[in-house]
């Protein structure tokens, strides 16, 4: 037979009662911020689909736009001159990021490698618009403004964000990892290739697209460097070419409200495709962690 | 023979008494390392100093002794492996089979080559199965008969038979004991001379454990294996030879030293040096 | 330090040292009963076999749980194994003292010559000092101690072979040659005690130096003089 226990009171009393009061204040006001942050984004969301609203038609996508302003045409020569620019940024930019990464985490002494991530650390705070000036200067005084201008000018932004990124995944990789490679008589270089990027692909294309999608809204550097209005849709990068960035900038300063509205449109157009890649990242990352955790 | 009913031959076997088992005699053994005056350093502290001994082929040789006593360190330099970490400096010789480990132009990649590891925690590669296998042989040109390669190695580190059916699957699809099965199959499907394990059981369960250490006695056949252990028994169950390293504490620093190497029954039945009988009958601290 | 494994230990190599304790109250009452021809205190001894035991089966009991639960190694392996056989060298040197309980109901009431009380008396003294050495020599780990044993035990031996002598004059007559008989027993018996003796000084020898050992031949062969 069990014994009755004397009856104990579990309720909150006294001091445990404050604490409990200043814990729900807390957990209230926590809530309050969290709110005003996804408010933010609402507001800025629905007030851009709203005024994008009216241009919004296939032919936004379809046309270039119109010599004269006035309605109708679109916003196509911009988009393609904004793809290819980036994808121009990305390959220069890519490369030399992720072999900077595996070089401080892999190969470089500690020292070398704090040197080199302060100075990655200061090329990320440098304000958009100096790199610009600094690429104007570099490549197009004495010469015309170009695409790859541009895109350089854009790469000089993404390299730190690549090399960063993809020195964390590179610092998430296990040492046991490169330790079972090394011990198999596999020189460092191979392990690297054939080990360490197979495993952090994942987490390096994040950093990619994450640093393009950046890139991609980047207005500053192109200003200086690819500031065409261009009606025609071009492929030619040793030109300027027209981009959703400076076509924002220009036509929201023009008097006609139709291509304000064209400006609106394209700006959704960049936050969709910088939703959309973020979106893609995240999956991304995902898929590289679960690759180093289990099956 | 013929047989006639009326012989009844009787062949008595000769009476076998079971002979107390001697210890093995390393003296006739081949020696493949010959450890001399060998210490360690990072920076200013001395991790290992004077350690000296002969490691025999085809013998299990355990290495013991509390934490800190630099026997993962030990190990770590026969193979090189202490090349990766920073500020290391090994002073004294590891003669391999006669040659200098540490001797100019001698590649450490090479070193590794011939004289393999597995590591405490399991540490398969984010592959299937079959390639953290082959990948070893890939990378060192072995590709002739790759599949025959892979099959012998796991046959070798007892696994196929748990894994033949999912060769594509993922390593890390696997248990443990598997995977630590699958690190030893991948380090022997290179075809070392030596195997080096630093405390290969100690993130496993019993079971796993006992199956690694019955792998370990039918891989000594092929390879010559050195194994780090905390675990006595464990060394007193698989080792042929038994190195007690200790710790030598003074003016506040603490220094791995070899106390005492001999016959694994002879350190775990009468050990000569106190320091070993203190530290094997737990009077250690 | 293993502080739940050495108070094992020492309480095992206790009961040890007490089951030797009984052994020697066991000899000294079987001696007395055969001299003083008490077969109550015969009867006495025979029950006390059974303490005896008690001890016996508590250190078997103990040694199995030590192997089983603590795996020793090094001194503590064999100290655990030196316990073992002593326990039942003990254990034997016991049974034998009931063998001689046993024979001393069964004498024919004859007038014992002094001479055979002498030497029993002599017999029975040396075995209980060369007990008293055995168990002294496990407690103080002493090996030299331990090798005294065997020239102790050529005493015993020495006076056994008197013993048989003086029994072969006792001559034909029937009670005679069943008294003589008996006596030849008690004899062997005392004598193996001795023997028994000289094992656990092996077996402190081994757990002194690890080392397996005969002190000599003398206790496993008997040279006719």
């Amino acid at each position: 037979m069990a014994v009755a226990a004397e009856r104990i009171s579990l309720r909150a009393t006294g001091r445990s009662r404050r604490r409990l009061r200043l814990n729900r204040v807390m957990e209230g006001v926590a809530v309050l911020a969290a709110s005003v942050a996804l408010a933010a984004l609402g507001i800025v969301v629905v007030s851009v689909v709203v005024r994008a609203w009216p241009a919004l038609h296939v032919s936004l996508f379809t046309q270039t736009p119109n010599l004269f302003g006035g309605p109708g045409g679109g916003i196509s020569s911009a988009i393609v001159g904004s793809a290819l620019i980036v994808a121009m940024a990305t390959g220069m930019a890519l490369p030399v990021g992720v072999l900077a990464a595996i070089f401080m985490t892999e190969f470089a002494r500690p020292r070398v490698a704090a040197a080199i991530q302060l100075f990655l650390d200061v090329l990320n705070g440098v304000p958009t618009i100096v790199t610009g000036i600094f690429v104007y200067g570099l490549l197009v005084i004495g010469h015309l403004q170009s695409a790859y201008a541009g895109a350089f000018a854009l790469a000089v932004v993404m390299l730190p964000l690549v090399a960063r990124a993809t020195q964390e995944v590179l610092l998430l990789v296990p040492n046991t990892l490169r330790e079972a490679s090394l011990a198999l008589g596999v020189s460092r270089w191979r392990t690297v290739v054939g080990v360490i990027i197979p495993t952090t692909l994942g987490g390096i294309l994040t950093g990619t697209v994450i640093a393009m999608a950046r890139a991609a809204g980047e207005t500053a550097p192109l200003l200086f460097t690819c500031s065409i209005f261009a009606p025609a849709v071009s492929t030619d990068v040793t030109h300027a070419l027209p981009n959703i960035p400076v076509l924002i900038f220009t036509y929201s300063e023009q008097p006609d409200p139709a291509l304000h509205q064209q400006a609106w449109a394209a700006a959704l157009v960049l936050m969709a495709f910088i939703l959309i890649t973020s979106l893609t990242a995240r999956g991304l990352l995902a898929r590289s962690r679960r690759k180093l955790t289990h099956g | 023979m013929g047989n006639r009913s009326d012989t009844i031959s009787i062949d008595v076997a000769p009476v076998e008494i079971a002979q107390r088992r001697h210890a093995p005699l390393p003296e006739n053994r081949e020696v493949v390392f010959d450890v001399q005056d060998l210490g360690v350093r990072y920076g200013a502290t001395t991790a290992v100093s004077g350690v000296d001994f002969d490691i025999y082929r085809n013998m299990i040789t355990a290495v013991i002794g509390p934490s800190g006593c630099g026997k993962s360190t030990f190990i770590r330099c026969l193979n090189r492996m202490n090349d990766l970490v920073p500020g290391a400096q090994v002073d004294g010789k590891i003669l391999y089979h006669g040659e200098d480990l540490y001797g100019s132009g001698v590649d450490p990649v090479e070193v590794r080559r011939r004289i393999g590891m597995v590591f405490q925690r399991p540490n398969p590669f984010p592959k299937s199965i079959y390639d953290n296998v082959a990948w070893g042989p890939r990378v060192l040109g072995m590709r002739k008969d790759l599949d025959e390669r892979v099959e012998r190695a796991l046959r070798g580190a007892a696994l196929w038979e748990e894994v033949k059916d999912r060769l594509k699957r993922s390593a890390l699809s696997l248990s443990g004991g598997q995977q630590q099965r699958l690190c030893i199959a991948r380090a022997i499907a290179i075809e070392p001379e030596v195997l080096l394990l630093d405390e290969p059981a100690s993130a496993l369960d019993p079971i796993a454990t006992t199956s690694i250490e019955e792998l370990m006695h039918g891989l000594k056949r092929d390879f010559t294996l050195v194994i780090v252990t905390h675990n006595m028994q464990q060394a007193a169950r698989v080792a042929d030879m038994t190195a007690f390293f200790s710790l030598e504490v003074g003016e506040g620093r603490r220094t791995g030293v070899l106390v005492e190497y001999d016959a694994t029954e002879k350190i775990f039945t009468n050990p000569s040096d106190q320091r070993t009988e203190d530290y094997v009958t737990g009077r250690f601290g | 330090m293993r502080t739940t494994f050495q108070e094992e230990l020492d309480l095992l190599e206790a009961t040890l040292q007490e089951e030797g304790e009984l052994v020697l109250r066991a000899l000294r009452g079987s001696i007395n009963a055969l001299e003083q021809r008490d077969h109550e205190l015969a009867s006495e001894v025979i029950a006390f076999d059974d303490d005896v035991d008690q001890r016996y089966v508590a250190i078997e009991e103990g040694v199995q749980s030590l192997l089983a639960r603590q795996t020793p190694v090094a001194t503590d392996l064999r100290l655990v194994l030196a316990i073992l056989h002593v326990n039942l060298h003990l254990e034997r040197m016991a049974d034998y003292c009931v063998t001689i309980a046993k024979l001393s109901q069964l004498v024919p009431d004859v007038e014992p010559s002094p001479r055979f009380v002498e030497g029993f008396e002599e017999m029975g003294a040396r075995c209980e000092e060369m007990i008293r050495v055995a168990l002294d020599s496990f407690v103080k780990r002493d090996l030299e101690g331990a090798e005294s044993l065997v020239d102790l035990d050529e005493l015993v031996d020495r006076a056994n072979r008197r013993v048989v002598e003086r029994i072969l004059e006792l001559g034909e007559a029937p009670r005679m040659r069943e008294y003589g008989l008996r006596m030849v027993l008690v004899s062997r018996a005392l004598e193996r005690i001795g023997d028994h003796a000289v094992d656990i000084g092996e077996q402190i020898s081994y757990l002194l130096t690890g080392e397996f050992r005969e002190f000599s031949d003398a206790s496993h062969s008997h040279p006719r003089s």
